[in-house]
């Protein structure tokens, strides 16, 4: 947006109240992470201060302890890695493969584009939907309480994504590049291989984030697939310390504070991909 | 299937070149099998299921009763209730985020140009675990020691049970979910700014536009695509709304914040009644599936 130049002193009030906003806009963003952050070094009789610490006064690592020693994030932590590399791996893999197919290939009778249209509309099941059907097919194969049942089912929603991603990546990429290469003496495939699949790098980096935090995040299918320590994730184990009768928040603020971790630090990392990410891909449909 | 490997020259170079003219085939069937298995036959079986009475002991066989469990749709309560609920959470949430995001997007633009750290500490929400998220704000409303109830006495006003008041706690669930996912609006919408081709607007200039007017002329019908698709993700995520409702209020007060999902995770669950529960899950599979292709044709999302 480029907008008229206006007077001086106008255009002084205007970037002035813009920063304004923003600033609000950042303290209403970082505040609550913050305060969870600092309750999870609090001693719970600080956690109900009334008025509340602001600051921790008196910091403490028990909460910290308590959720990675005496109780078992650390198992529900290296459950949700799993979950996310694996699902991660899958959906990337042919995610990539189908949307190449369908950004390159011809089909009789306008396979094209039906497939398109149904592998996107399956991403619209809401998940609470495929649930019952899913818990009774796990049941049957011998498969609840198990990180393949989880694997298994958060592919059903992210492989569509991956698809669809990978298929508008591919098809900003020209063609005639890979032409070239088959001219030399590749094959079609070696093609794919060896020339859309590198240039296809920063697409295939943000489709990959988005798997990872889709599946690190999940909690529905979670919550309802696994009911033993060996297969819970790390949401249902922060969950978990909110029962019936009381609401562990020193310990929960530790173990949410350590789950958004990664995923911020992560998001640091790859911060160039993510917005180029998404502009190239999910917009293009 | 390297290529050009000399061994892919005796028995191999058949299987490749048969694997080579089929690779357009080969390529998409993994994606296309493992969904077919993942939502066909959830979604037969469910079908299946839904016009069934099931006891919840696995021993006793299934009942045939036709369409009875979509009839049990109109006259219960619970469902209705769940269905305003969810209709209200949708529509407020994705609105005050869209416009939220977008103004935000706007003035980033306009004045930030370059602050990626910025953007990226403004997108954090977005990628915390939505049972975080949930649980943060819990502590946040707490009524007896939260941190939003000190802040109200701090400016004067009285105290309240948010989550836990009957006309506040459909409004405090929908400001965690603005928090949440309004920086997701923020993001797409900075995305698409990004690409606004210049000479438009240079033209606009020449002709003397006010800038509310290339908003409007200009702007908005750039990012018609990039609208269209943020508007779209929001709602199928909005349907499917869950993980804030069961921590922050489990459906409560008097039923104000029970969503679709929730509902079914009882009915299911709770109430040990799969048959019905997946007759409502058809229902909500159908209202959604309607809404996206209405949406995505009017859009012009698909060719």
């Amino acid at each position: 947006m480029r907008f008229k130049t206006r007077s001086r002193s106008r255009e002084t009030l205007l970037r002035l109240a813009a920063y304004g906003t923003i600033l609000i806009a950042l303290v209403l963003t970082l505040f609550p992470v913050y305060w969870i952050a600092a309750n999870s070094f609090k001693f719970d009789i600080d956690i109900f201060a009334v008025p509340p610490e602001w600051v921790p006064r008196n910091p403490t690592l028990k909460h910290y302890e308590q959720a990675f020693i005496e109780r078992p994030f650390l198992r529900y932590a290296l459950n949700s890695f799993l979950v996310a590399v694996g699902t991660t791996v899958i959906s990337v893999t042919f995610g990539t493969m189908a949307g190449y197919a369908l950004a390159r290939f011809t089909y009789p009778w306008q396979w094209r584009k039906h497939v398109s249209f149904w592998i996107l509309s399956t991403r619209m099941m809401p998940p609470i939907v495929s649930i019952i059907p899913l818990y009774l097919f796990f049941n049957y194969f011998d498969l609840l309480n198990t990180k393949a049942a989880l694997i298994i089912a958060y592919t059903a929603f992210n492989l569509p994504f991956a698809t669809w991603m990978m298929k508008s990546y591919f098809q900003d990429l020209p063609v005639e590049l890979e032409e070239a290469a088959i001219v030399d003496g590749d094959t079609r495939w070696g093609a794919f291989l060896h020339v859309a699949l590198p240039l296809a790098r920063p697409g295939l980096a943000a489709t990959a984030i988005f798997c990872l935090i889709i599946s690190w995040n999940e909690f529905l299918l979670a919550l309802i697939i696994t009911l033993t320590e060996q297969s819970q994730t790390l949401p249902i184990g922060i969950a978990g310390r909110v029962t019936q009768y009381t609401t562990y928040w020193g310990e929960i603020s530790a173990a949410g504070f350590m789950a958004c971790v990664p995923i911020v630090i992560f998001a640091f990392i790859v911060q160039k991909h993510l917005v180029r990410g998404l502009s190239l891909g999910a917009l293009k449909g | 299937m390297k290529g050009k490997s000399a061994a892919s020259l005796a028995i191999g170079g058949g299987l490749e070149r048969w694997a080579e003219r089929r690779l357009r085939y080969l390529m998409l069937a993994p994606a296309v099998l493992i969904l077919l298995a993942l939502t066909i036959f959830p979604s037969l079986y469910m079908f299946y299921a839904a016009v069934h009475r099931i006891s919840p002991n696995p021993d006793l066989p299934w009942q045939f009763v036709g369409a009875a469990n979509f009839a049990r749709l109109f006259s219960d309560g619970q469902f209705q209730a769940a269905l305003r609920n969810t209709a209200i959470f949708t529509v407020v949430a994705v609105s005050v985020e869209f416009l939220l995001g977008l103004g935000l997007a706007l003035l980033l633009d306009k004045y930030i140009r370059r602050m990626t750290f910025l953007k990226t500490v403004l997108m954090i929400p977005m990628m915390l675990p939505p049972i975080a998220v949930a649980i943060t704000w819990k502590l946040i409303y707490e009524p007896q020691f939260g941190v939003l109830n000190e802040i109200m006495y701090r400016l004067g006003l009285p105290p309240q049970a948010w989550a836990g008041d009957v006309d506040l706690a459909m409004f405090s669930i929908i400001v965690a979910d603005v928090w949440q996912w309004t920086p997701f609006i923020f993001l797409l919408m900075l995305a698409g700014l990004a690409s606004l081709p210049v000479e438009p607007y240079e033209a606009a200039e020449l002709d003397g536009a006010s800038s509310w007017r290339q908003f409007w002329d200009l702007t908005i019908p750039f990012l018609k695509p990039v609208i269209a698709i943020a508007l779209l993700l929001r709602v199928m995520d909005a349907l499917r709304l869950f993980d804030l409702v069961f921590i922050l209020t489990g459906g409560g007060p008097a039923d104000r914040t029970k969503v679709l999902s929730l509902y079914i995770y009882q009915v299911a669950y709770r109430f040990a009644d799969p048959g019905y529960a997946a007759a409502i899950s058809l229902f909500v599979l159908f209202v959604t599936i309607v809404l996206s292709t209405w949406f995505m044709k009017r859009m012009r999302l698909v060719e």
